[in-house]
């Protein structure tokens, strides 16, 4: 089944370019440490809003040359603000696949002394660029654990409730009900402002798969329960049955397996809304908080009109989230034509 | 066709590449931009007022410039917006600002001195215990009726004594549990008793006056009732004013809107009445950025800049129609507190884990923090540099400043230094260990949301960490921290911010005084009251307690400059910075004379907008 | 008299469905460290006195269980109580919901009128480049961070003086005559109105798509086509018809989200809805005014579900009223 979903992927153009997207930016945050030139952490303060930085390969004398870059300093006047100046003094250049002042290798540095800032810095004088490569680890694998957690959650309860059917039935679906009656975006909010301030990034990070992972669940088990309200009569379920099979075998081996094809769907099809919840929380300062960077927490400084006016390079996060729920939205689609039995000829 | 399709596109997209790559070095002569050195700066506030009395009414007469009646001006305010109109009610500084335009206090501050001068009385003598106010005579409430002693007694007597709506002018005049007392001599004189001199009462005397006839129905039905009354639905044809504004619509997240007082007592050099304008309108912005848009847009005409956006501003300046004031530091301060608590809670545990209690209640490792810490890059990075760093308590616009506490810079040595002396060491891999071998490792907090906030801790982070230190970094909810500091005491070390007066410190003294309700940095619960008291906090107390009783202003500034410098030697809580206090205002506006006590519109009766002037709108 | 019985049924099922999410709602959010009266302990001014009166009145003293049982009685007869700040919940909310419902019904109306004729165009040429475009073009519009859009959209406000900043009404709204006040909602309506619109289009056309695809796929539809019925004929007669019923039951979930499902994009454009209020009341932990916005929700999602199935039994007859209904 995966070579029939990854041949039809590749026929589709549009697809195909959203395969490429998200294959780039997941090889991307893998490599995070060797692609980006500094750590998440790595700040020089005096270098804040410092602009992305200009790299030549022709110099002054009009010859080709290394790629070079020269470095910014800050001049600092009562009346009017940061101002950052190239200095021209000296040049600084690139070195490809080779060691960089931390010690560790790296895609591209600089000599020693020089500073890349590929795309720019922020507040705290951190590479925009390398926190764009370690925020996407949170940002693109936050919506694939969430469903990690909450499909098996989903299913085993839509599949119980809809096997047996009845008051088990009646009971569990209210109660599925009743939390999908709790508007969802204000559910998101009450629970991550509820999370407890002395928690590590890391149980941070995990308690917040956990939130977006108890909202979206209850919605599923009921689209699975009526999937399996349909599948439990048919023939070879209630053949299972008069063998005696155990009715929780039934249900994961005979009943659940049936439902794949529509789990595919869903699962590409609900990564991008996760993505975004994430983000959104972020943005309000309820999700990654800092140090850590995330695209949502990173674009919270893009609330700032002077940034957005004087350090565009601040929106990358934002171009970047729209960049990869617009893939994986297309990948999705197209996920769906393919294992939609209905939508085949 | 479809591998000539791909052959080309990679062509495309190589060229394209080669072509970002391929840059050349062009120097560019520097252009210093000398055009936008002209400093900021504000005019002074030249005007006079004296009483004068018309046909028997004593009315206030301002001899500013003269100008043209009508217009409107738009103010903002940030945040949900109102929570009542009734000034006896308010809690928060947006429901003061907007019902405090319809009432005036008995006296008013002086917006370049800071003393204070009288306003609704016409003048007042200080004898002692003894404040007797004169009112002004045939002054009228906007719905005809007198002015009089009566109203006066029964603010202060039914209303504020008593301790209707919001208690907190109550509580700040009490000296040892007593009240002062009002008397009511004649029908436009009355007089104030304090039980002990008490030299923060005559700040207390511009809480607003309120018309008895429309008060006292509410007052007889209770303080339950009287907490609802005049709440954010009135009519507000119901109200009846004294002040310069009225207001005529309020909609709810949007906006308050106010009319000119056609009988307010201000009149000007050619005794026409004031205000000038017609209309003042209060728009409710949710946050700072959203305000900096609708000033941009047009929709705003005066707006506080933040140093981030000044570069903006000045920009714009140049084309747009207004102008920058820069009013020097500003009230609001910016520290980093640590947790001495030594206390521990009804199950016997310790608020503060004993360990890092240890190294909290050292001055030697509080002052190596504070030399640690990189005061001018934190000016230059999260406020443009439109800040002055901090090193005392009271703000650097305080008429009680004590100038003699020196700044000083960034110093590592000095910090490792002291932290040697308290026996701490650093391993071969630079971590601090205490003398008992306890790696140094706690937890910074800050309210979550506020990038300044977010970015200083970030920086605090780092230059703790270059001594060794491992800071946990943690922005949280903001409610969250406030329970963790006021209730629960379970925090290291923070980062926050408090406004205070530049003309009274004492209102500090709930901050400093050692059962003060924000005594964070060594928070007693109301069962731990004088529990574990150090010796400065006791001088603290002692200060404060008679700081606020000693009546002329140097005998108090000797009490206040001596707290400011166990503050600055102690170092319980450790000041940042403050922003300087940079301002807005459409050129259309005259009369316009911003101070660093009043704000920018602190003579909103004497601001007019000029006809002549070809920008602004008629 | 039937569907009378069916409406009464339906309600009193509601009943135990309320009291879950309630209870859930309510352990939730006072289970948070949050403090509620955070604010005033923070502020000087506010005395002792003050805070404890404040505290009595919110209930904070007592154990959590009678503090809900409190809650829970207040709200059966009606009293919503008030909020952190004193004032009364049920005006705060009577303040905001007109201006969601405003905010909200013009985007589901606008989105009905483009999308559901924009799904038809797609399903009917279906897989051809129009149908991919429209694919591709609302897969635009769904990968939009709705916060990041509006963001980006005010600074073009700015830039352009075209549109206003936020909020609903202008400053001078008061005095303005009626197409005037017409013209000041719609200029601060268009770019809240366009965010929202971008952002549900493409679910809404998507549906349409497929619903008719399925139907133009069935058995009768077949059968239509190869009795000789003319394709316009087929498509609006018949298959149309039976497209639309699931999509009925999406104008159901629709009608719940008119009060919740734009909270974030009014928080960027200052609009004085419910959203927002409800965004910054779960922030700072009121309890009264989020319990009270979350029970409405519930109430919303059910009263919509109800109205979506009444409407199906009147527009489908073959749908028997007590029937399953999962």
């Amino acid at each position: 089944m995966l070579k029939i979903i990854i041949s039809g992927l590749w026929k589709d153009k549009f697809a195909r370019m959203g395969m490429i997207v998200l294959a780039v930016i997941y090889l991307a945050i893998l490599f995070a440490p060797i692609i980006a030139p500094y750590s998440k952490d790595y700040s020089d303060r005096s270098l804040a809003y410092v602009p992305p930085s200009k790299i030549f390969t022709i110099d002054e004398n009009g010859h080709f040359s290394k790629p070079y870059t020269y470095n910014y300093v800050r001049k600092f006047d009562e009346n009017n603000f940061n101002v950052y100046n190239i200095d021209r003094s000296q040049k600084h250049y690139l070195k490809f696949f080779s060691t960089g002042e931390d010690g560790k290798f790296h895609l591209v540095t600089v000599d020693k002394g020089g500073k890349l800032f590929l795309l720019g810095t922020d507040i705290n004088g951190r590479d925009v660029f390398s926190r764009i490569l370690f925020g996407g680890r949170i940002s693109m694998t936050i919506g694939f654990l969430a469903l990690f957690v909450l499909f098996p959650i989903g299913m085993l309860y839509g599949g119980i409730s809809g096997y047996f059917g009845g008051k088990i039935d009646t009971i569990m679906m209210r109660i599925a009900e009743g939390i999908m009656s709790i508007p969802s975006f204000y559910l998101l909010i009450i629970l991550a402002s509820i999370l407890p301030a002395g928690m590590t990034s890391v149980q941070r990070f995990l308690l917040i798969v956990v939130i977006l992972a108890l909202i979206g669940w209850a919605g599923f088990a009921r689209v699975v329960r009526g999937m399996v309200l349909s599948i439990k009569n048919q023939e070879y379920v209630q053949a299972a049955k008069s063998i005696g099979a155990s009715d929780l075998r039934i249900i994961l081996k005979h009943i659940l397996p049936q439902t794949t094809s529509f789990i595919i769907v869903a699962i590409t099809l609900s990564i991008p809304s996760y993505i975004l919840s994430e983000s959104g929380l972020s943005f309000l300062g309820l999700g990654i908080q800092q140090p850590d960077a995330s695209w949502g927490n990173m674009l919270k400084e893009a609330q700032i009109f002077s940034n957005i006016i004087y350090r565009p390079w601040l929106l990358t996060p934002g171009f970047l989230i729209f960049l990869a729920v617009l893939s994986f939205n297309l990948v999705g689609d197209t996920v769906r034509d393919i294992l939609d039995p209905k939508s085949k000829d | 066709m479809k591998i000539q399709g791909y052959v080309l596109s990679v062509i495309l997209f190589l060229i394209l590449f080669a072509g970002a790559c391929i840059r050349r070095d062009v120097p560019q002569n520097i252009t210093e931009n000398s055009a936008q050195t002209e400093t900021l700066s504000v005019n002074e506030y030249p005007v006079n007022r004296k009483n004068v009395t018309i046909n028997g009414v004593d009315y206030l007469q301002t001899d500013a410039p003269v100008g043209n009646f009508g217009g409107t001006l738009i103010n903002s305010t940030i945040g949900e917006g109102p929570k009542t109109f009734n000034p006896f009610n308010s809690k928060d500084a947006t429901s003061s600002t907007l019902s405090d335009i319809m009432y005036d206090g008995l006296v008013t501050i002086d917006p370049v001195t800071g003393e204070y001068i009288p306003k609704l009385a016409k003048s007042f003598e200080v004898n002692g215990n003894d404040y007797i106010i004169h009112l002004r005579h045939g002054l009228k409430w906007s719905d005809g009726k007198p002015i009089t002693a009566d109203d006066v007694y029964f603010t202060w007597k039914n209303i504020i004594l008593d301790g209707f709506g919001n208690t907190s002018t109550r509580d700040s005049i009490a000296v040892e549990g007593k009240l002062p007392t009002v008397q009511k001599l004649d029908n436009y004189t009355v007089k104030f008793t304090t039980p002990k001199p008490f030299a923060p009462f005559l700040a207390s005397l511009s809480t607003p006056i309120a018309p008895k006839h429309v008060f006292e129905p509410a007052v007889k039905k209770g303080k339950e009732f009287f907490d609802t009354f005049m709440s954010t639905n009135i009519k507000p044809n119901e109200l009846v004013i004294s002040g310069a504004f009225k207001l005529t619509e309020y909609v709810p997240a949007q906006r308050a809107v106010y009319k000119r007082n056609p009988n307010y007592y201000v009149i000007n050099s050619k005794g026409k009445k004031l205000p000038y304008l017609d209309k003042l309108v209060y728009l409710i912005v949710g946050d700072v950025n959203n305000e900096v848009l609708k000033f941009e847009g047009g929709e705003l005409d005066v707006i506080g800049v933040r140093g981030t956006d000044v570069p903006r501003f000045r920009e714009r300046q140049k084309k747009d129609d207004f102008s920058l004031g820069n009013l020097g530091p500003d009230t609001g301060t910016m520290y980093l507190s640590v947790n001495i608590n030594d206390r521990k809670n009804k199950e016997g545990k310790p608020y503060v884990d004993p360990i890092k209690q240890k190294w909290f209640s050292d001055k030697n490792f509080r002052t190596a923090v504070d030399y640690a810490l990189d005061r001018e890059n934190m000016v230059y990075n999260v406020a443009n540099g439109f800040a002055k760093p901090l090193f005392t308590p009271e703000s650097l616009n305080s008429i009680f400043l004590n100038k003699s506490l020196r700044p000083y810079p960034r110093n590592l040595e000095k910090s490792k230094e002291l932290l040697e002396k308290s026996g701490f060491y650093t391993d071969d891999k630079g971590r601090l260990f205490d003398k008992e071998g306890n790696r140094v490792e706690f937890t910074l907090m800050t309210n979550a949301g506020n990038t300044e906030r977010e970015a200083i801790g970030v920086m605090v982070k780092q230059d703790l960490e270059d001594l060794g230190m491992k800071v946990n970094f943690k922005p949280i909810e903001f409610n969250s921290l406030v329970n963790k500091l006021l209730s629960t005491y379970d925090w290291d070390m923070v980062i926050m911010g408090l406004t205070g007066s530049p003309l009274e410190p004492n209102g500090g003294k709930n901050v400093w005084m050692s059962n003060g309700a924000l005594h964070m940095f060594n928070q007693r619960g109301q069962d731990e009251y004088n529990i574990g008291v150090l010796p400065w906090e006791k001088e603290l107390d002692y200060l404060f307690e008679n700081g606020a009783t000693a009546l002329t202003f140097d005998k108090r500034k000797k009490y206040y400059d001596r707290y400011q410098e166990i503050i600055y030697n102690e170092k319980p809580m450790i000041y940042l910075y403050s922003p300087l206090r940079i301002t807005a205002i459409r050129n259309k506006f005259k009369n316009i004379y911003p101070t660093s006590l009043g704000g920018v519109i602190h003579n909103i009766e004497e601001i007019y907008i000029d006809k002549e002037d070809k920008n602004g709108n008629p | 008299m039937e569907i009378l019985k069916y409406v009464l049924k339906r309600i009193l099922q509601t009943i135990p469905l309320l009291f879950i999410v309630s209870l859930v709602s309510f352990f939730i959010i006072r289970l948070s460290p949050v403090d509620p009266l955070a604010e005033l302990k923070l502020n000087p001014s506010v005395s002792q006195e003050t805070l404890q009166r404040e505290r009595e009145r919110l209930g904070l003293d007592k154990p959590i269980g009678i503090q809900y049982i409190l809650w829970a009685k207040s709200f059966v007869k009606g009293d919503l109580g008030i909020t952190s700040n004193g004032e009364s919940v049920a005006q705060k909310l009577k303040e905001r919901i007109p201006n969601t419902l405003l905010l909200t019904t013009l985007v589901i109306f606008l989105t009905w009128i483009v999308g559901i004729p924009l799904g038809i165009l797609a399903a009917v040429k279906w897989k051809s480049p129009l149908d991919r475009i429209l694919t591709v073009l609302t897969s635009i519009g769904m990968a939009i961070p709705s916060f990041f859009f509006a963001v980006l959209l005010l600074i073009f406000a700015v830039k352009t003086g075209w549109f206003p900043i936020g909020g609903l009404t202008g400053a001078n709204y008061a005095d303005l005559g009626f197409w005037g006040k017409f013209s000041d909602i719609t200029k601060h309506l268009i770019l809240p109105v366009t965010v929202l619109f971008t952002i549900s289009l493409a679910g809404l056309q998507r549906q349409m798509r497929g619903n008719l695809l399925d139907v133009l796929d069935s058995d009768y539809v077949k059968f239509a086509r190869a009795k000789g019925v003319s394709e316009f004929k087929v498509i609006f007669k018949h298959a149309l018809r039976n497209a639309v019923n699931p999509m009925i039951t999406l104008l159901g979930f629709e009608f719940a989200g008119l009060l919740s499902g734009a909270a974030l994009t009014e928080y960027v454009f200052q609009y004085p809805g419910l959203g927002r209020l409800i965004l910054e009341a779960v922030m700072k932990s009121d309890i009264n005014l989020v319990m009270a916005s979350l029970m409405m929700g519930a109430i919303m999602l059910i009263l919509g579900n109800l109205i979506a199935d009444l409407l199906l039994i009147f527009t489908d007859p073959r749908i028997r009223t007590g029937g399953e209904n999962a």
